[in-house]
């Protein structure tokens, strides 16, 4: 019999923390070990209401359970912010390619993350630090649209910053309250002298108006198509490359992405829409 | 047994439905569609001189089934043998192009694959092309040379059954007493009449003909105006992509039933305005133009890249279908004109 590709496996919601006026994260605890590789994306089913792909945001190093971060946006995610503790879920995946992160081993990790972007960085950014002797260094250049946006607020503003081999940068587009960061769209806080272009990644995750900013910044500085890495937003249903919803191109987003090089999908037109 | 001759189709296909369900053509107006067989009530069966209106994936990728249920999963029904006869070559190269998507390595889809075992394929010639057949200017013949069970040939007189499959000579070899020998000379006017189908094929499509490969030209025709000009005669029906026996869209969505959940999988349509457009409203093919020109790319290159196979048959099904006036062929013609013009001023100004 083959295995069926549609069958979730049953979890449960054991928190929900809210990490900004309309974006939770929610820790899941799927019935088995669930693995995953940074930056691959699950089906996430809220039963009999509907599917949504997510990129988990916690550590692919812990299977027992997952963090998935949720910005309210429309349906399904409406109703998953409506959820409590104890909320059944289905959990399909792990889906598609993530970072290559053995390819970045000794070169500078330049991450430039906004909004709920900061999500899948996450993953990323804990992998990362788990072996951070294997990397030159990580620069990480944040924003948000207003301080109480930013996710993670905790470790983001504590425990991160002062980490051994990252460096990190915040700005908001707007201040308010004790904000005295810097405030300014996010591609505002890169510097070409951030990293040694020559031997660094840069990996870009946000709304897709500030992907395409951060994207032509980083061209202009000099970085080569292949060393832009990009989580594209598509909306991925089936997650095996049949259903065609997310197709970019001749890619599907769920098998080939979500995490692409701009060389990789430089030449069709329209990818930030 | 490799080919036997019968005089008539009644006491093969009875032979056949005494086996498995049997679905044979059935002329519904102006179409024909599929329909089950009933030994009883049928004096006579037709035999369909082109494919029918109903594209094989229906019998293989329903519009409608259940995927999952949960939490506690369920065994799938049994999918019992079925048989169709009256499939065509375009048919069976289009269960050639389902069957990469679907019995992919990485990712079987389970449904698909039993469907896919349970049937048994019983394809016939084209005995002259139909308005919109094109399957020639996709390299296509009017009659199967592989992909089928079974293969019949209208001859005078009867027809001539060639076995493709171990499965099509096993059936042949117990029903061997209807059958007779296929004499020499009804090879020969199988072939004639093969060859007659093609010619006929050729001197109706010839206005359709291309210069080069479909992939050169729809790529190199990729920024072309085209698809926004007959975007304006497309009126959204959608109905190309559900009558194309190749296109394989759906989505999944989720229902609650009284003690379980279910997961249903569902056609889609890439025609469809919403189809693409993300939980926060972004859409990369919000203009009907972008749609019309992403199908072509994906049908005549992107699937090539990945399978090595064109995802168009040349059916015709979306010309006749279709409720505005979008005529896949006029689209392939207008992109090859534009890339042999453009070659043509190249090829001048390098003089």
């Amino acid at each position: 019999m083959t295995a069926n590709i549609y069958q979730p496996i049953n979890g449960e919601v054991v928190e929900i923390i809210e990490e900004s006026p309309t974006i939770k994260s929610f820790v899941i605890r799927p019935e088995a070990q669930f693995k995953f590789d940074t930056g691959q994306f699950v089906e996430l089913t809220l039963p009999g209401e509907g599917e949504a792909p997510f990129t988990p945001s916690s550590s692919p190093a812990v299977t027992e359970q997952m963090e998935i971060t949720i910005m309210k946006a429309g349906r399904v995610t409406g109703l998953l912010h409506e959820c409590r503790k104890g909320q059944p879920v289905g959990i399909r995946g792990p889906y598609g390619k993530g970072y290559p992160i053995d390819e970045f081993a000794g070169k500078e990790i330049y991450i430039v993350g906004g909004g709920v972007g900061l999500a899948p960085i996450r993953s990323l950014f804990l992998t990362l630090v788990d072996r951070i002797d294997d990397f030159k260094s990580v620069v990480c250049r944040f924003g948000a649209r207003t301080p109480a946006d930013f996710i993670y607020k905790e470790t983001l503003f504590g425990q991160w910053q002062k980490l051994k081999g990252v460096q990190m940068k915040l700005t908001v587009d707007r201040a308010n309250g004790d904000w005295d960061g810097h405030v300014g769209v996010v591609t505002t806080i890169l510097d070409r002298k951030d990293v040694d272009i020559d031997n660094a990644v840069a990996v870009v995750c946000g709304p897709p108006i500030m992907m395409k900013f951060a994207t032509v910044t980083l061209l202009e500085f000099g970085f080569d198509p292949k060393s832009i890495y990009l989580s594209m937003e598509k909306n991925m249903s089936c997650g095996v490359g049949k259903c065609g919803h997310c197709m970019l191109g001749r890619y599907y987003v769920c098998k080939d992405g979500p995490v692409f090089t701009y060389e990789q999908i430089s030449k069709y037109p329209k990818i930030w829409d | 047994m490799e080919r036997v001759f019968i005089s008539r189709l009644k006491p093969f296909l009875d032979a056949v439905a005494g086996k498995m369900d049997l679905y044979i053509p059935h002329q519904v107006g102006d179409h024909v569609v599929c329909k089950r067989y009933d030994p009883e009530a049928s004096a006579e069966v037709e035999f369909n001189e082109i494919r029918m209106c109903t594209p094989v994936k229906e019998f293989l990728f329903p519009l409608r089934e259940l995927a999952a249920v949960f939490p506690e999963p369920v065994e799938p029904e049994e999918v019992k043998p079925f048989a169709v006869f009256g499939l065509k070559a375009c048919d069976l190269r289009s269960i050639e192009i389902l069957d990469k998507v679907f019995t992919d390595e990485d990712f079987k889809d389970p449904s698909y694959v039993a469907r896919r075992e349970a049937m048994f394929t019983i394809s016939s010639d084209c005995s002259a092309p139909g308005e919109s057949c094109f399957c020639n200017i996709l390299e296509g013949k009017p009659y199967p040379e592989s992909g089928f069970d079974l293969n019949v040939s209208a001859v005078p007189d009867g027809f001539i059954i060639q076995a493709g499959s171990s499965k099509g000579r096993n059936l042949l070899f117990t029903h061997a007493a209807l059958f007779g020998d296929v004499p020499d000379a009804l090879l020969a006017e199988r072939k004639r009449l093969r060859t007659e189908a093609q010619r006929q094929l050729a001197e109706k499509n010839a206005e359709f003909r291309l210069d080069a490969p479909v992939r050169e030209i729809v790529e190199g025709r990729y920024d072309s105006d085209v698809f926004d000009e007959v975007a304006r005669t497309c009126v959204e029906c959608q109905a190309c992509t559900r009558v194309c026996p190749t296109c394989h869209c759906f989505y999944l969505y989720d229902t609650k039933r009284k003690d379980y959940f279910a997961k249903t999988k569902m056609w889609d349509s890439c025609m469809r305005a919403g189809y693409a457009e993300v939980a926060g409203g972004a859409n990369p093919r919000r203009v009907l133009g972008d749609r019309l020109r992403h199908r072509l790319m994906h049908k005549f290159a992107y699937f090539l890249d990945r399978y090595g196979i064109d995802m168009c048959v040349g059916c015709g099904r979306c010309v006749d279908a279709e409720a505005g006036d979008v005529d896949i062929r006029v689209v392939l013609k207008k992109l090859n004109d534009e890339l042999a013009d453009r070659n043509s001023k190249v090829a001048k100004a390098a003089q």
